[in-house]
């Protein structure tokens, strides 16, 4: 593992991405300026971390550099299209931020643009509104000119000639008060601000709503732009509109996404990992908080070897219940005449429904009665519909015990997982221990802690390859990969053991250190052979699911 | 099997209180509306406030009547409709019911309408008048949007009998005449 330390533009940077388009934004931070505990300590388990061609590198964002990030976009749009700074955010915002569309569509019809995002002025749909003759974008305030047409209509009073009544809450304006306590944005729909606080407090508040929030009248589409959200609002309610707007953008943005972690704020960025590579490449990262994640589908811990899509497949499988269906079908059978689900748990077969009442034999699911004298015993196996009712009940037996086969060791080595707090516990006791009667220094005994590392890591990569291997197809390829899980499996089972031991003497824990150092090392070794292989073997398209990727 | 990953992403808590304000305000509005529908109101159409039990009138409750649009299947009838206020009305829409149910694809079993202006996360804005819901809601029943189905009935018989579904809605608006 490599170190990291508080430096924001620390960079997990491993330097096998010729094959990936890296940008140009990011900054190349030497991580390795900073000394690795661990690799000074026991270099036989943490080695400086070698370059994979599955590896991937990613930077680890937070929110003002996100914000920063959109300021850049925002500036640069800004300048280029001689707009407004919000006028510039709304349209980035329109055009999911792909700043090439918005220029390329602006250029080519600026009022088409500007329209779509909810901007221009012109028709409105609505009946009670006119239009406005140009667009308001130059205009250097906010407020509505005094220029809008027809004044026939009640509720678009011109500002501030005439008292106003507010179309929403129906509340009088003196024409003194109007343009204090009530506005319009250029499309001239003016509305009072109450009506306006309650309406975007609601938007932000009560729905999540961020970059798309309209004009009050009804049908107009026009956009409220931030600042005016800003002034009208309360500051708490702007904040929560501001990280909206933050989340909005990372949600649009491809090469970004949160750090599922609970209270962690960080974002990651990585550019090599696009939907599309997904079925080859399992982009795990680590977030500055310390966990790890996958950048491809957001799961909140490493999921390697397997693809996203297979992990998504598995969790689906084991939380449905499609499994208590299969269940079902393997260990009951129906009621022939009333179709009651019914297990057999002891007795003969001569099954009475307790239901319908009706007699059948539980052997060829025949009536009872044609089995004549022959009580408890039945000898019709020869019969058509007796067969195909035993032939579907052996398949989805088998189904299910294969099932529960993979099942069963994912959910164990999940177990072992959730003790991991227990396991360092224990270990760091035995430490302590070892310090004391041993004559052992600190460093001396970090061995221990390292080979507890080790166990977890392969647990988790053990935990996910049985989810592997039920997708794989039966093959040669995934005879190799259960030959390698089983080398791992052996090697965490002796390690464990060896943690396990009690200390007995100082000569005993020389050889124990002895051996438990060297199993690490070979723990270590077989895993990084099983997460090589298989990593590799997307990228040389060597697996074969049996089901669509 | 417990997933323990199912709080993953889960970003916002969606509840808005609601104040006393807001109540009063959603009052002041539904007089006005009052006020504004007895001075002019479309041809055909009626609404107003129900009575409770003890004749006092309910504001945040209409009775309203949607005529069906001359030259068309639903000509003839009136189609009444009521309509519940929540106490943040107007940031948030009226629930509007056709009672009893009407046979229409985007209104549910239980009246229920589906429509877009009806929809705060779709078209609802807070200057929509009762005036402009009547209207499209009449508009509603000749134009149903087949993309947005409500019921199965009404849907199915409109997808694959369009003949029989005509029938049906004429029978409907004889059956809705206004005695």
């Amino acid at each position: 593992m490599s170190s990291d330390g508080e430096n924001e533009d620390l960079m997990f940077e491993d330097e096998y991405d010729d094959a990936f388009d890296q940008d140009e934004d990011m900054e190349d931070v030497d991580s390795t300026s900073e000394p690795d505990v661990y690799d000074a300590l026991s270099p036989a388990i943490e080695e400086a971390p070698q370059k994979k061609p599955y590896d991937i590198s990613w930077k680890v964002r937070t929110l003002q550099e996100i914000i920063d990030m959109q300021n850049k976009e925002i500036k640069k749009i800004q300048s280029l299209l001689e707009v407004p700074a919000s006028t510039a955010a709304i349209l980035l915002r329109h055009y999911v931020w792909n700043s090439e569309k918005l220029q390329e569509q602006f250029w080519n019809d600026p009022t088409a643009a500007l329209q779509g995002a909810g901007l221009s002025p012109p028709s409105s749909p609505s009946t009670r509104t006119q239009t406005l003759p140009s667009s308001p974008e130059k205009r250097p305030n906010r407020l509505p000119r005094t220029t809008v047409a027809s004044p026939s209509i009640r509720t678009r009073s011109r500002l501030p000639t005439e008292p106003f009544e507010c179309p929403i809450c129906c509340t009088d304006f003196d024409k003194t008060l109007v343009e204090g306590s009530t506005f319009a944005m250029g499309c001239g729909h003016r509305f009072c601000r109450d009506c306006w606080g309650e309406y975007l407090s609601g938007k932000v508040k009560g729905e999540g709503e961020s970059a798309k929030i309209q004009c009050m009248e009804s049908g107009c589409q026009r956009v409220v732009r931030e600042e005016v959200i800003d002034e009208i609002v309360s500051s708490d309610i702007s904040k929560r509109y501001h990280n909206l707007l933050n989340a909005a953008f990372v949600a649009d943005s491809s090469n970004l996404r949160w750090c599922p972690h609970p209270n962690c704020e960080y974002i990651i960025e990585c550019n090599q990992a696009p939907a599309r590579m997904l079925n080859q490449l399992v982009p795990t990262v680590e977030c500055k908080c310390g966990h790890e994640l996958c950048f491809g589908c957001g799961y909140g811990a490493s999921h390697r070897p397997v693809l996203c899509r297979i992990v998504k497949m598995w969790e689906k499988k084991c939380a449905d219940d499609s499994e208590t269906a299969n269940w079902l079908q393997a260990n009951t059978k129906e009621c022939t005449k009333c179709q009651s689900t019914i297990e057999k748990n002891g007795g003969c077969n001569h099954m009475t429904c307790k239901k319908c009442k009706w007699e059948f034999c539980w052997v060829c699911m025949g009536p009872w009665s044609e089995h004549g004298t022959n009580w408890y015993q039945c000898n019709r196996f020869d019969e058509r519909s007796g067969i195909d009712a035993r032939d579907t009940q052996a398949k989805s037996r088998a189904s299910l015990e294969r099932y529960l086969h993979y099942f069963n060791r994912w959910a164990n080595h999940e177990h072992s997982a959730k003790l991991d707090a227990e396991f360092y516990r224990k270990t760091e006791k035995k430490m302590e221990q070892m310090q004391n009667s041993g004559n052992l220094s600190w460093i001396e005994v970090q061995f221990a802690k390292a080979a507890v590392d080790a166990v977890i890591k392969a647990r988790i990569t053990l935990k996910w390859s049985y989810c592997m291997a039920f997708y794989l197809k039966r093959n040669n390829m995934t005879e190799l990969f259960e030959d390698n899980q089983r080398d791992l499996e052996r090697a965490v089972e002796s390690l464990g053991y060896l943690l396990e031991q009690n200390i007995v003497d100082t000569d005993s824990i020389a050889k124990l250190r002895q051996d438990i150092t060297n199993q690490a090392a070979y723990v270590q070794k077989r895993h990084d052979i099983l997460m090589d292989d298989t990593l590799k073997g997307y990228l040389e398209r060597r697996w074969e699911f049996s089901v669509d990727i | 099997m417990v997933n323990c990953y199912a709080l993953r992403g889960l970003r916002m808590a969606l509840i808005s209180p609601c104040s006393p304000l807001q109540s009063n305000l959603a009052q002041a509005r539904l007089h006005e509306e009052r006020k504004q529908w007895r001075k002019d109101h479309p041809f055909g159409f009626y609404a107003k406030p129900v009575k409770s039990a003890d004749g006092t009138m309910n504001i945040m409750q209409w009775e309203v009547g949607i005529p069906g649009k001359t030259g068309t299947n639903w000509d003839g009838g009136v189609y009444k409709v009521v309509m519940t206020f929540p106490d943040d009305f107007p940031t948030k829409p009226p629930k509007c019911k056709f009672d009893p149910p009407l046979f229409h694809p985007n209104v549910y079993p239980s009246g229920t309408i589906c429509l877009s202006i009806l929809d705060e996360e779709k078209s609802w804005k807070p200057s929509i008048t009762v005036k402009q819901i009547c209207l499209g809601v009449q508009d509603l029943l000749d134009n149903a949007n087949i993309g947005d189905p409500a019921q199965i009935d009404a849907y199915q018989m409109y997808k694959n009998d369009r003949a029989a579904y005509d029938k049906r809605i004429k029978a409907q608006a004889i059956e809705r005449r206004p005695k």
